[in-house]
């Protein structure tokens, strides 16, 4: 079976697992204990105006009904209008999950790149006083909670030496500029998404640090190490294209994983820093009853995690030639 | 013309017991184009006895003494930058018993062979280099447009022909070959020995063969080196170790192995286990598991003695060779409950005698 009908068959899965999932979300909404109006119908209201509320909320329509809206809903992009904000759904969870997704992005990248780096050296001199110390300091950030290392940052960072603001994503008063880049980009966002990414990037270290170390231990027993040596090439070269090259494959997928997990554990890193993302967004939906925007949190969430195990899926199929198309 | 030159070499793993002597002053010179066989059992040291040349040793062994002198150049004392840049590969590369695990699978075969070529020779282009890989597997019976593929795409007997390919690249003085039919149906064994060999031929290669399989040694090798407990027990031309050995660990090796033209041949094993290399001390190595030791073989260490013709052996009876040779062929020779009784008294303690050899590494 050929690269490209693999693709195509996975880009079906991928279907099928987004309809699975979107179908399994609605499902649990409304079996969620009680009855679903209550959650959002205030009280002190008239029979009349209840009926009314429900009607117009599409509730007292048969079930397969209400589902057939809320797939159009969701193809189209529409996720309905939030009970709390009274606005859409949408515009108000576009930003949020956004700036989510630039913490965590940030946290990862770092996390991994120096995790696989750290955990490469790590296997290569092993039984060093850098080996040891490695995993006692990954080991230690491994299990420090979020909010306190959190904590810890701020009060070092920001109330003892003063370098970086305590919280929020922007100076009050600052600009809210438009584009991406000017959003995202301005030394004085970079300053505010220093301290929480910091935090994040300790939380999620351990995990590609000590996968990287132990991969690359079985690796350099292999044969072909051995081989690499014996042909004369530099040190360098086998640590580098062979050995790290190839105890790289298992780290591929756990950062698939890693990313969802790092999107609902976002909620600890946002509430310390009080960034304005997603994870906090979602609690308070909840909190609130506020039922569309907590469906749409879960929504994004899922996808987020679905999609990176699609990717992930895909690269291995790069990086490891042995990979089966079947 | 002597290619390498090996004199008294010791090379010992360092273990939380003291030193393991794993190659304890062993002595081999090898010419130009010859082929020697390295014969023993697992454990018995022939391969690193054989590492020790390219220095392809664990970060715990070391070569604590000797020289090994290579085409005029005292390997010993090379740099490791010298030592890449001068001996690996370009003039010593080897050959693994397992070649599918002698790849590295995230690369395609000749990616890997361009990378080995380009490495050594600054001015060849990308182009040239997989030309010569090309070539390489043309004249090794492998269909040359399979040089894109990945090493798990290939059958076990063609990986085998494209790692020859790889340690052939760079037409090396010497290839050793650690045990490279090994993992092969006797078949396709053949086959590789002989390709080995034409290329050999072709290249004017010297090889060191190490094996535990004496059909494999008899076939290819000009010269068998018989190597017990870290030493190089008996050493002769190949006819000489097959018809006429001196040493008995030799004639039980040669029992241990069927004769195809002798229909009633009884396989006959050498009972106990190889000797434990940690600090060994005075005295014949193989005399706990030897039939015909003598007080003297528990207690001076045998030195080569030669016997014409650069047939050295390592045993204090070897004078006796008709009566050895008479007796080694009877299987009450080698009982096990027979160990340890031609002990001196004051010696005697529980040996371990409990595991049959086991030739397998």
């Amino acid at each position: 079976m050929g690269l490209r009908a693999y693709v195509v068959r996975r880009c079906l899965q991928l279907v099928v697992t987004f309809w699975a999932f979107f179908t399994l979300l609605f499902v649990l909404f409304r079996m969620m204990p009680g009855d679903p109006t209550s959650m959002f119908i205030m009280d002190g209201m008239t029979p009349e105006q209840r009926e009314q509320r429900i009607a117009e909320l599409g509730l007292n329509e048969p079930l397969h009904v209400q589902y057939i809206e809320y797939v159009r809903q969701l193809l189209t992009g529409d996720f309905g209008q939030s009970f709390i904000y009274n606005d859409p759904v949408t515009s108000i969870i576009a930003v949020r999950f956004m700036n989510t997704i630039v913490l965590m992005a940030t946290a990862l990248i770092f996390a991994y790149i120096i995790g696989i780096t750290f955990g490469a050296l790590m296997g290569w001199w092993r039984d060093s006083r850098f080996e040891r110390g490695g995993i006692v300091v990954t080991l230690v950030a491994r299990s420090s909670p979020e909010f306190w290392v959190g904590i810890v940052l701020l009060s070092v960072f920001v109330f003892w030496l003063g370098w970086f603001p305590s919280s929020g994503m922007r100076t009050t008063g600052g600009e809210l500029g438009g584009g991406f880049v000017a959003r995202y980009g301005s030394l004085d966002f970079l300053r505010h998404l220093f301290l929480p990414a910091l935090t994040g990037a300790i939380a999620y270290l351990a995990t590609p640090t000590l996968l990287m170390r132990s991969t690359m231990l079985d690796v350099l027993n292999a044969d072909f190490i051995e081989i690499k040596k014996a042909e004369g090439l530099p040190e360098r070269t086998v640590l580098y294209k062979h050995a790290a090259r190839n105890s790289i494959l298992p780290i591929v997928t756990v950062a698939a994983i890693a990313t969802g997990t790092a999107m609902g554990g976002s909620v600890v890193i946002e509430t310390v820093f009080n960034w304005p993302g997603m994870g906090r967004e979602m609690v308070s939906a909840v909190n609130n009853n506020d039922y569309p925007l907590a469906m749409a949190a879960f929504f994004l969430m899922g996808s987020v995690v679905i999609i990176m195990n699609f990717v992930a899926d895909l690269a291995y199929v790069y990086l490891d030639p042995r990979v089966e198309y079947e | 013309m002597t290619l390498l030159d090996i004199d008294g070499l010791k090379t010992y793993y360092g273990a939380d017991d003291g030193w393991v002597r794993a190659t304890d002053d062993a002595s081999l010179s090898i010419e130009r184009g010859e082929t020697v066989g390295l014969v023993g059992e697992s454990g018995s040291g022939k391969t690193t006895l054989a590492k020790s040349i390219i220095r392809l040793l664990p970060d715990n062994a070391e070569i604590v003494d000797g020289s090994i002198e290579f085409d005029g150049t005292e390997i010993t004392e090379l740099s490791d930058k010298e030592l890449r840049r001068q001996i690996r590969w370009s003039e010593i590369s080897m050959i693994p018993q397992n070649a599918m695990n002698g790849f590295d699978p995230v690369y395609t075969v000749g990616d890997q062979i361009v990378e080995v070529i380009r490495h050594h020779e600054d001015d060849t282009s990308k182009a040239e280099a997989r030309e010569r890989g090309r070539e390489l597997f043309d004249d090794l019976g492998i269909d040359p447009d399979r040089i894109d593929d990945y090493p798990h795409q290939f059958s076990g007997g063609m990986a085998q022909r494209a790692m020859i390919a790889l340690a052939l690249a760079l037409s090396p003085s010497l290839v050793l070959a650690d045990e490279p039919t090994t993992a092969l149906d006797v078949v396709i064994q053949d086959r590789i020995l002989e390709t080995i060999k034409e290329m050999q031929e072709e290249l004017n290669s010297a090889m060191i063969m190490i094996t535990h399989d004496m059909s494999v040694v008899s076939e290819t090798c000009d010269r068998i080196a018989v190597v017990y407990g870290g030493r190089i027990v008996e050493i002769a031309d190949a006819e000489t170790i097959i018809t006429n050995p001196r040493h008995p660990y030799t004639l039980g090796l040669r029992n241990a192995f069927p004769d195809i033209s002798d229909d009633d041949q009884e396989l006959i094993s050498i009972p106990g286990t190889p000797p434990e290399l940690v600090d060994p001390g005075e005295g014949c190595r193989f005399a706990p598991r030897c039939p015909f030791a003598e007080e003297e073989c528990w207690e001076v260490t045998p030195q080569p003695e030669s016997y014409g013709d650069g047939h050295q052996v390592e045993c204090h009876r070897a004078d006796e060779i008709e009566h050895l040779q008479a007796e080694a062929g009877k299987k009450e020779t080698w009982r096990e409950q027979d160990l340890g009784e031609r002990k001196p008294a004051e010696t005697v303690d529980e040996q371990a005698a409990e595991a049959e050899v086991e030739l397998d590494d």
